[in-house]
């Protein structure tokens, strides 16, 4: 069990081209002692991830510009590289679309609307002793 | 408010706007890929947001627009204007519920069966409802318990059977809660019977009496005894909001036909500690593993699709350690290889054995095979005490990039920073008094340098403020899309729009003053210059007319340009007209050219139009155009080529907020002129005046200009001293020159110019006022109407 002083200050990026549900996954995480930062699109977010090293990505998959699994390839991918924990949320639930992101790299694929506790709790498990202590 | 409900809101309008714009687009030009594409997604976010309120017949009704959307950009369906015509009616529903949402933070209660009929429209073309694919997606968010609580049995046997077949057919839940309020309640100041008159959509209500009633002799009035079940078809979420302050007396489970058909033919039922327990104690631990099993169910998936290594595999194994972790049984993942990581992932979700069954009734099992089934979200109502989402948490406000500010406050500001200006220069007249009235010049230095400090502060605030104050012409031009293709069917015609330059910004005040004099001038062109179809093609024109609305910036102005290829206005009969209606002289009518004679329709009274029709104004013309555009501080012009089309061009301030004026005094009173108009001043020695016929004139550099004395316009009595040397301002008005006589100049000053208020906005010889630095209330002169008044004095 992970204690709060532990995870605080550990950084997630929030990508989705809904500014409501970004407010809403950012708000949640805040709260929760996680240093956010948003995303509009595919693009943005692979820019900011080329800029600064984050703990732990939950992306949107449907997005103008770049779409969610390009964006999770590309993070992946031998230019960007990072080994941080991606959550993809859609609201897409037919077969074949997890399949679709563990192809392109994500660790677990959820579909929305996702619980606040749920994501909190699960970004709190995969950013473990990630961040710098409070 | 809470700050995501507003952002949502924000949101919508944004998105709205974009789908009303994408679907006129496409009619016209229904093939385009990316078009759809737009559309469709601003659809589907729109369905994603509202997902996170409790607005389920929002979420239906935009879930049927994006299924229509999506078979159109799947190539399955072809975009008519029947299918254009609902989406946009559904969008338009759409708008007034938010705009209901907006005042009350719900859907209005008609929602339901509004949203009815367009869903069975929208659906109509895809072949009707789909199959329970759009129920899975609504009930996505909300566990339903497949186990009934034993209180069920509170409920008649006779209504429950009933209601499970109500549910077996529209394959719905409902909501159950048992309420059993502590005995002492009331000191508490719990008002169990005011609570359950709130519960919206209450279906049946079962007051439960206690086994045993006491004795009369021990009966305490102030003990509640009671305790209560209801089913409700509403929500979750405004159950476990209306019952927030109780939620240790309260269990609300959800159910669907089988769960109820299930306690009827006598299944063990939930047993109700159980339910306790999973609420209050195991809930945390339970949950955390269920979402630990999750993540190794899908980096076993991960690890199966995916043979790569590298920073993919690196991720799952870190992913797969933090489960480890989470589960108590640490795992060190560090650099090992696909076989470790599969090998470790096979044997921690063999050892996590899954949770016993009764304490977690509603979660599905992670299953190799379905990877997603995994991913359903978090049972909500086993945990009533723990709202599902923190959607009505006000806390946790993140910055976003783009700031909406309520227009009032933006005004406010600019009102106070034209206080600021005015406290500002009362400092100068502060200078001159230390000077004057206490002889210290070192005092009037300094507080001219402290002047010249705020000065450059006040400057940079006023432009700041401005700043905020543009808006791009976009605003200004939005309605215009959605009025063309109304207008364009009911007449009929077969109308192009072309916008340009929408992001050329302008003042909101000038944004939003220009919207009546566009429609206007758009509508004049559909129904007075466009050309029927037929008239167009025999004319040798393409039989589709185009109507550009342009706009662009001039130094400090912008120009807007409403311009159709329509049929253009003839002169001829403008004149006529012109003088039929008295407007112009006979001579007039044989010696006007055609540019003066297509100036014309800008003369008050006037009207081509040989009937007043449905469209364009009634007995409102040009000229109304033209004095609202002067209003602004703008001018209009109109060029047209008879059978080639029109164009008319505004030209408007960039802002209206500041308006430089120049300071004259007439009679001892100060007036002010707008400094645009302001062509020189001159000083002219008495005897150089001269007359034609009565009007006194000045000849400068050998153009006779009409000189006009203010002071007698404005019916100020003045006498001027015959001698002395006549102080002349030479304005420019409509073209023509005119000199001002006048008593004094002053110098120009910045102002914020006030529209006169109550009596005084009969006053049309002025435009405004403005407050000087001295505390002096300046009247700014609307010279055309000074004018006007001159000349009814001569």
């Amino acid at each position: 069990m992970t204690s709060e002083t532990e995870t605080t200050g550990a950084r997630v990026l929030v990508v989705d081209d809904a500014a409501t549900v970004r407010l809403y996954h950012s708000s949640l995480l805040l709260e929760a002692g996680f240093r956010v930062d948003e995303a509009a699109n595919g693009l943005e977010a692979v820019e900011a991830a080329m800029a600064t090293p984050f703990d732990l990505f939950v992306v949107d998959v449907n997005m103008p510009k770049m779409n969610g699994y390009t964006c999770v390839e590309t993070l992946r991918s031998e230019t960007v590289g990072t080994e941080a924990p991606v959550l993809m949320i859609s609201t897409e639930d037919r077969p074949g679309d997890a399949d679709r992101a563990y192809a392109a790299g994500a660790n677990l694929y959820l579909v929305k609307p996702v619980s606040g506790d749920r994501l909190v709790r699960i970004a709190t498990m995969l950013t473990a002793g990630k961040g710098m202590s409070a | 408010m809470n700050p995501l409900l507003a952002q949502f809101l924000a949101e919508a309008n944004d998105l709205l706007a974009s789908v009303d714009e994408g679907l006129l687009q496409l009619e016209r030009d229904p093939g385009d890929p990316e078009l759809v594409n737009e559309v469709f997604r601003a659809a589907h976010t729109f369905k994603g947001s509202s997902g996170l309120f409790d607005f389920p017949e929002l979420t239906r009704l935009t879930h049927a627009a994006e299924d229509l959307l999506d078979a159109v950009r799947g190539g399955r369906l072809a975009l008519d204007s029947g299918m254009a015509d609902d989406l946009l009616a559904a969008f338009d529903l759409i708008r007034g519920w938010l705009a209901h949402v907006t005042a009350h933070e719900r859907l209005p209660a008609s929602a339901g069966n509004d949203a009815a009929g367009l869903i069975t429209k929208l659906r109509a073309p895809l072949g009707g409802e789909p199959v329970a694919h759009t129920q899975a997606t609504v009930a996505a968010g909300i566990a339903v318990i497949d186990a009934a609580p034993e209180w069920l049995a509170w409920f008649h046997a006779e209504w429950l059977t009933e209601t499970a077949a109500w549910l077996e057919t529209t394959s719905s839940t409902m909501r159950f809660v048992r309420y059993a309020p502590d005995s002492d309640c009331f000191f508490r100041a719990e008002d169990p019977i005011h609570l359950i008159r709130q519960v919206p959509a209450l279906d049946k209500l079962g007051i439960v009496q206690p086994e045993k009633w006491p004795a009369p002799e021990e009966y305490d009035e102030y003990v509640c005894l009671l305790s209560f079940v209801l089913a409700t078809r509403a929500s979750l979420g405004e159950l476990e909001y209306l019952f927030r302050y109780v939620p240790d007396q309260v269990q609300i489970v959800e159910l669907d036909a089988g769960a109820i058909t299930r306690h009827l033919s006598g299944e063990p039922p939930l047993h109700v500690e159980e339910m306790i327990t999973v609420a209050v104690t195991e809930v945390v631990d339970t949950e955390l593993a269920a979402d630990a099993r999750a993540v190794l169910t899908a980096a076993h998936r991960a690890l199966e699709i995916n043979p790569a290594d590298g920073a993919g595999l690196r991720a799952v194994a870190g992913t797969v350690a933090a489960a480890a972790q989470a589960l108590g049984v640490p795992f060190d993942l560090t650099d090992a290889d696909h076989a470790a990581v599969s090998a470790a992932v096979d044997r921690l979700l063999a050892e996590a054995a899954p949770a016993p069954a009764g304490i977690l009734p509603t979660h599905p099992q992670p299953a190799a095979a379905h990877p997603q089934s995994a991913a359903a979200p978090a049972p909500a109502a086993a945990a009533p005490a723990e709202p599902a989402g923190r959607a009505d948490d006000p806390g946790g406000q993140v910055g976003t990039r783009v700031l909406k500010v309520d227009q009032e406050k933006v005004d406010k500001l600019m009102e106070l920073v034209g206080e600021l200006n005015v406290a500002k220069n009362g400092l100068t007249f502060l200078a001159d008094a230390a000077e004057e009235e206490f002889g210290s010049r070192v005092l009037s230095r300094r507080i001219k340098d402290q002047y010249a400090g705020l000065h450059r502060i006040a400057e940079e605030l006023q432009s700041a403020v401005m700043d905020v104050r543009m808006l791009p012409l976009s605003v200004a031009f939005g309605r215009f899309p959605r009025l063309v293709r109304d207008l364009s069917r009911r007449l009929g015609k077969t109308i192009e729009l072309v916008t340009e330059g929408e992001d050329t910004m302008a003042d909101k005040d000038v944004i939003e003053a220009l919207g009546d004099p566009l429609v206007h001038l758009v509508r004049n062109s559909l129904d007075h210059g466009i050309e029927p179809a037929e008239e167009r093609i025999a004319a040798g024109k393409n039989g589709a007319a185009r109507l550009t609305l342009a706009a662009v910036a001039d130094g400090d102005a912008v120009i807007v340009e409403v311009s159709d290829d329509g049929r253009g206005v003839d002169p001829v009969r403008v004149k006529r007209k012109a003088y039929e209606k008295g407007l112009i002289t006979e001579e007039e009518l044989e010696s006007l050219g055609d540019t003066e004679a297509v100036d014309l329709v800008f003369r008050p009274g006037f009207s081509t139009a040989d009937q007043v029709s449905d469209l364009s104004g009634r007995g409102v013309g040009m000229d109304a155009v033209r004095a609202s555009v002067e209003k602004l501080g703008g001018s209009v012009t109109m060029r047209s080529r008879f059978g080639q089309g029109t164009s008319t061009r505004l030209r408007l301030p960039l802002s209206m907020a500041v308006t430089q004026v120049m300071v004259v005094s007439v009679a001892g009173q100060r007036f002010g002129i707008p400094v645009d108009l302001v062509v020189e001043t001159v000083r002219v020695p008495a005897a150089e005046m001269g007359h034609v016929l009565h009007q006194e004139v000045v000849v400068m550099r050998g153009e006779v200009v009409p000189v006009l004395d203010l002071a007698r316009a404005l019916d100020m009595p003045w006498n001027n001293d015959a001698g002395a040397d006549r102080a002349i301002l030479v304005v420019n008005v409509n073209g023509q020159r005119y000199g001002l006589l006048v008593e004094q100049f002053h110098r120009e000053v910045d102002v914020i110019l006030k529209p006169m208020e109550g009596l005084l906005a009969y006053a049309d010889e002025f435009s405004g006022t403005a407050l000087l630095g001295d505390g002096l209330v300046l009247l700014v002169l609307n010279m055309k109407e000074v004018l006007g008044l001159a000349a009814r004095v001569a």
